[in-house]
């Protein structure tokens, strides 16, 4: 019973960790192996810089899944544009 | 695209005589057309990152755009001191830079004297944010190879869990397939990810490969 108890708290491993890690950032591990999983990545380097970067390939997904306003782009292009237009007279730049 | 650049720093030596030695101070503002051309050729390809980059700085599309304006009349009037290497970076740490500046001129009451810790940041930044942009840079790059390489059925979960945030669940009655398979396919994905950038020299492989 008591051994339960422990094998249930007990530290994970680093393989074990790994096999949870990326369900671990997706937060779609349950509460009481979150916390495990947490305490491991702060006390093992290794698996912390593991989990530092899924987490900027996360990061890294979502600003590609972000189209950019075409418009936008195109009046920032414009604004570039006048800049070297209006270099040439000696002006700051437009506005 | 980054870091070879340096033999052609600028556009082939441009010929001296269109180049002013040194600007008047009443010329300040005005650049050479080398220096235009150096613009058009380092600053007008990256508008697109920059954008990217604000987007993320300042979580609002029109934000983004006026940093991005501020951004462009820095590197316009600063373009004469850059030496060509790394347009990237550089244009990255102006952005970050102006949007630090920008979010000081918004609160300009010392309440609890803001200002004193975003002169700190500013003052540090320098260095490790050009660190951190080319990092960034490498990531984004690496990141969008993959996703332009990888099976259709992995990119679509990738899709619904990381840029439009469902969960594991929601993904898998989305597209009718067992929770199984969306965590199969998505961890290959981003397994995947992170092997190249271990390739491209970042992530937690570079010390001992
Ligand atoms: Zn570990």
């Amino acid at each position: 019973m008591r051994w339960t108890r422990w094998w249930r708290r007990r530290p994970l491993t680093c393989p074990e960790v790994a096999r949870l890690l990326q369900r671990h950032l997706d937060q779609e591990v349950p509460e009481h192996l979150a916390v495990r999983v947490q305490a491991h990545l702060e006390d093992c380097r290794r698996c912390g810089l593991e989990a530092e970067a899924y987490q900027q390939i996360k990061q890294a997904v979502r600003r590609q899944g972000q189209p950019l306003p075409p418009e936008a782009v195109e009046r920032l292009r414009a604004f570039a544009a006048s800049l070297l237009e209006e270099g040439k007279d000696g002006a700051g730049g437009p506005r | 695209m980054t870091g070879t650049t340096e033999d052609r720093s600028r556009p082939s030596a441009p010929p001296t005589t269109l180049r002013r030695v040194a600007a008047s101070p009443e010329e300040q503002g005005r650049t050479s057309i080398a220096d235009d051309e150096a613009f058009r050729q380092f600053v007008v390809p990256e508008i697109e990152t920059m954008l990217r980059v604000a987007g993320t700085l300042t979580r609002d599309t029109g934000e983004a755009e006026d940093l991005v304006q501020d951004a462009l009349v820095r590197a316009y009037r600063g373009i004469a001191g850059f030496d060509g290497r790394y347009p990237r970076a550089w244009l990255l740490t102006i952005v970050r830079n102006t949007h630090i500046n920008r979010g000081r001129r918004k609160r300009p009451e010392p309440a609890e004297d803001p200002d004193a810790d975003l002169d700190r940041v500013a003052r540090h930044t320098t260095e490790s944010t050009v660190e951190a942009s080319v990092v960034d840079i490498v990531i984004d790059d690496v990141v969008q190879e993959c996703l332009r390489e990888l099976p259709r059925d992995q990119l679509r979960i990738v899709e619904l869990v990381d840029v439009a945030g469902l969960t594991y669940r929601e993904a898998a009655e989305k597209i009718d397939v067992p929770i199984g398979t969306v965590m199969s396919r998505l961890h290959r994905a981003r397994k995947r990810m992170r092997d190249h950038l271990v390739r491209a020299g970042i992530g937690p492989g570079r010390s001992r490969r």
